[in-house]
């Protein structure tokens, strides 16, 4: 089967400066796609660029849409109104001068009257906004006004529904409901959708899948779970706040390896991704994937770390260590470690790291 | 942060200020409605009817007129790609400065049989006669809203281009999504949106119409404006006059209401500036066409009429009229920095008064104040007048019956009652800007200096003050254009002998005369230009 989705080698420049490059990604009918990534990184230019709102300088987007392949190249533009993606904006873009039902029944010009009332009141009974219909935007509470924004993406029935953060602007203590509610619905519907976040746990609870983006690339797509356990770079999992970075040194002899940080030592074979054999920085320092269930405190060795911060969580006191030593290349600070034990700030600790499974990266390049 | 003991006398002087400046209008329409005067039974049976519609024939055709300038020049400038939107982005709003009644002298002059474009014709043509051919007449009613809108159509133009500049990108993209195309998205969405902003700029084109009083006059066409200037000066029958000022009042009124229910539509405006828009891209025939309507507007409003005033002026020049020049340019400038000053002063207390007081009622004193900018000129002089009058006949007995000799007319006979037409004519110009720019001050700065242990007081003086000290320009500024520019208020109520540069140029268009105020008609439209050069620097520094 045909993916519904299929984008191959795009690239986007705005203003002579390259905001998407060599962006590749394919998507089933009925699945929904999690883009996240830091400020920046291009994701709300990719979902504009799909919906026909900015050109794209090479490669190609193909949408399958009732057995019609459609293929926007360079060469082969298609404006945004003929291209069937529906879109629900961050800030929801409702038609201030228009109702509810007014709003709803936009796309919906070349229906007959008739067939319009009723898509439109199937979809405010769909959406829960049956008494809302006469209403105008800024009469709705926030909730609402996501609800009729999405009933007006869906009305024209769109083969590709594309949400551009669609629950920053709603009470923290709601967002975790709404997301589930909106997901059903549109597994409800059979719809594929894209949505962009920069909020990890809104993937996590939204996405079947997931896409980071770094810099203008996608750098990984994967089931969230598949992504958490094996991130293929530093920066998805630096995102995707996976755990503590720990630098290290890593030394080959006889062909075992042995990896040095100022916690101790640990064998070749801990290091379960196989990263490693790219380049270390200059300095020959990795940096190694650190979750606080890794580290125990030892009374084995003399104090090699000093709490910097103490913070009272759920699951315990939650500590920030940084190394007694500072001068050495290997050097850290902002080590997560979680403790029932109340220690005092400033307080020196011995720890080891205790765990068998690490991901072992190369540094960032450091940039000025 | 309160005005705290200070909250006694602030309140006092807000009121004292607002009642002062709404009381004349007050007199007047009282005085209107116990009128029983022959000459106004007269006019009624006669001319007047005539003179309604007129004014509202004039009214309706110069919103028209000034909606097919205004709405297309801001669409191009604000959503396509026109060559040199940069320049006619300004360009558009100079014939603001240019006053009609100088446009309409010179297209007269220009258009007419004797003028040069038809004796040119007939010369090419070989017609004798002007049964030989059909030209159109300036001097019609459709010649006045045509003269009158090629000046006020930058109103429509301004607020309808902030308008779709300010609109939500995301709207657009949204109607794109739902099937629309560039121009569905335009007329279905973008248009709508700017609605209410159009029918406020409609609302001031119409009050500046009926306002307008010697183009009508130089037309020839009568409108109430003229009736009023008539009946008054002609026939000396003020009780009419000020019944005149009353009815012409009502139409003002409802321009008024127009334009506060259009504001009240402004609620579903979104406030979400549009920063990166993308412009419709024009076809090489779109351009072609799109800048030939701008660049005529700009030319037809402004370059012409300044080109033919610079040709006059360099023609004519002397030092004689120079020197009159000096004469009526000071009177000018006295009367406007007077004005300005106070109106700016009264705006401050008002809108400090409004923003640091906490009574419920702290909003009406500027509103009240406000009142008079929807009053034509003409209505306010004779406002002035029936206030002004009889107090100076009272000043006068008081001081005879102690013994004193009669000040004569120290209200209504000096400069004090042009000023203070014009304050309350222009009073709203200055509460505006004042309010805009202490409403771009977080509440929170009026409560920190509190906290430090700064009085009320010294904290307005350090604080709001240095942060409002642009927006008191702008509002002096445009205040002091205004003044100079206004003038059937200074020909009603000017003293004997004295002179402006509005009244020095009406009297010599009236003779057929302007070659010889060529130049102080060139100074009144550059003092129109500093506006609209200084908020156009402040804008693109922003």
């Amino acid at each position: 089967m045909k993916p519904l989705i299929k984008i191959e080698n795009l690239a986007v420049e705005l203003q002579r400066k390259v905001i998407l490059s060599q962006v590749e990604l394919s998507l089933e009918k009925g699945e929904i796609l999690g883009l996240v990534g830091p400020s920046g990184c291009g994701k709300t230019t990719l979902l504009n660029t799909l919906a026909g709102f900015i050109g794209q300088h090479a490669g190609s987007i193909e949408i399958n849409q009732c057995e019609q392949l459609i293929k926007i190249s360079p060469d082969q533009m298609l404006p945004a109104e003929q291209r069937n993606i529906g879109m629900i904006f961050q800030d929801y873009a409702l038609f201030p001068h228009l109702s509810v039902r007014e709003n709803i029944c936009f796309g919906l010009k070349k229906m007959a009257k008739v067939e319009q009332e009723c898509r439109c009141q199937e979809l405010l009974t769909l959406l829960e906004l049956t008494e809302l219909g006469s209403r105008y935007p800024h009469q709705l509470s926030g909730g609402q006004q996501q609800r009729v924004a999405i009933a007006r993406a869906l009305a024209p029935q769109p083969s590709l529904l594309l949400l551009d953060e669609p629950f920053s602007n709603i009470d923290a203590r709601l967002r975790h409901e709404l997301m589930i509610e909106i997901r059903q619905l549109l597994k409800r519907l059979g719809m594929t959708a894209i949505f962009v976040t920069h909020n990890k746990d809104e993937v996590f609870t939204f996405a079947d899948k997931i896409a980071v983006m770094h810099q203008g690339k996608v750098l990984q797509v994967g089931k969230p779970a598949e992504v958490c356990q094996q991130p293929n770079s530093w920066q998805v999992a630096d995102f995707l706040q996976l755990g503590s970075w720990l630098p290290v040194t890593r030394i080959v002899q006889e062909q075992s390896a042995q990896v040095t940080s100022l916690l101790g030592r640990l064998a070749g074979n801990a290091i379960v991704n196989s990263l490693v054999d790219t380049q270390s920085d200059s300095r020959g320092i990795y940096q190694l994937l650190v979750k606080p269930s890794d580290i125990e405190l030892t009374q084995q060795q003399a104090s090699n770390v000093i709490v910097e911060h103490i913070s009272v969580t759920e699951q315990g006191y939650h500590y920030l260590l940084s190394s007694i030593e500072q001068n050495s290349n290997l050097a850290f600070s902002q080590l997560s470690f979680y403790s029932q034990e109340l220690f005092t700030l400033g307080s020196e600790l011995a720890v080891s790291l205790k765990g068998e499974h690490f991901l072992l990266y190369p540094a960032p390049a450091v940039t000025n | 942060m309160n005005i705290g003991n200070k909250s006694t006398s602030w309140r006092f002087f807000s009121w004292f200020f607002a009642i002062a400046l709404v009381t004349p209008i007050v007199v007047m329409l009282v005085a209107s409605i116990n009128v029983s005067s022959e000459l106004f039974d007269h006019l009624w049976a006669t001319v007047l009817p005539e003179y309604i519609r007129n004014t509202l024939v004039l009214g309706i055709l110069v919103a028209v007129l000034s909606l097919c300038f205004g709405v297309p020049a801001a669409a191009l400038i604000s959503q396509t790609n026109i060559v040199m939107a940069k320049q006619l982005r300004w360009l558009l709003m100079l014939p603001l400065a240019m006053p009609a009644y100088l446009v309409a002298y010179l297209y007269t002059d220009l258009f007419d049989y004797a003028g040069p474009v038809q004796r040119l014709l007939r010369a090419w043509f070989g017609w004798q006669a002007p049964s030989d051919y059909y030209f159109f007449d300036i001097r019609t009613i459709g010649g006045a809203a045509i003269v009158i809108a090629l000046v006020l159509f930058p109103y429509v133009y301004m607020l309808t281009r902030t308008a779709f500049e300010q609109q939500d990108r995301n709207l657009l993209r949204a109607s794109r999504l739902l099937g629309c195309t560039e121009r569905q998205s335009f007329y279905q969405v973008a248009l709508p949106l700017a609605r209410p902003a159009i029918a406020v700029s409609l609302a001031l084109v119409t009050m500046e119409t009926l306002a307008d009083f010697a183009t009508v006059q130089y037309f020839a066409v009568n409108t109430l404006t003229t009736a009023i200037y008539d009946t008054w000066l002609g026939y000396g029958d003020f009780a009419a006059a000020n019944a005149l000022a009353s009815v012409l009042m009502l139409f003002i009124l409802f321009a008024v209401v127009a334009e506060q229910r259009a504001r009240a539509g402004q609620r579903h405006q979104s406030s979400r500036p549009n920063t990166q828009q993308q412009r419709k891209q024009l076809s090489v025939s779109q351009q072609i066409f799109a800048s030939i309507f701008c660049w005529f507007l700009v030319f037809a409003g402004f370059l012409l009429p300044m080109s033919l005033l610079l040709v006059m002026a360099v023609d004519y020049a002397d030092y004689p009229q120079f020197l009159t020049l000096m004469a009526t340019g000071k009177n000018s400038l006295k009367i406007a920095t007077y004005s300005a000053t106070i109106a700016t002063l009264i705006a401050l207390m008002l809108a400090l008064f409004q923003r640091l007081h906490q009574s419920s009622s702290r909003m009406l004193p500027m509103q009240i104040s406000g009142f008079g900018y929807a009053i034509p000129g003409t209505v306010l002089a004779m406002a002035m007048l029936a206030t002004f009058g009889p107090l100076d006949h009272m000043i006068n007995d008081v001081a005879k019956a102690f013994g004193f000799t009669a000040p004569g007319l120290i209200l209504s006979g000096t400069v004090f009652a042009i000023v203070f037409a014009f304050v309350v004519r222009f009073s709203a110009i200055a509460n505006g800007t004042i309010n805009a720019g202490l409403g771009q001050i977080p509440k929170s700065l009026d409560l920190a200096p509190a906290s430090l242990g700064v009085k009320t007081v010294p904290a307005i003086l350090r604080v709001h003050l240095p942060l409002l000290k642009s927006s008191m320009l702008v509002a002096w500024l445009l205040v002091f254009v205004e003044a100079m520019k206004e003038l059937p208020a200074v020909l009603l109520l000017r003293p004997f002998n004295f002179e402006t540069l509005s009244t020095q140029i009406y009297q010599l268009i009236s003779d057929e005369r302007l070659e010889q105020g060529a130049l102080g008609a060139i100074l009144i439209v550059l003092f129109g230009l500093l506006p609209i050069i200084f908020l156009n620097r402040q804008k693109d520094s922003k």
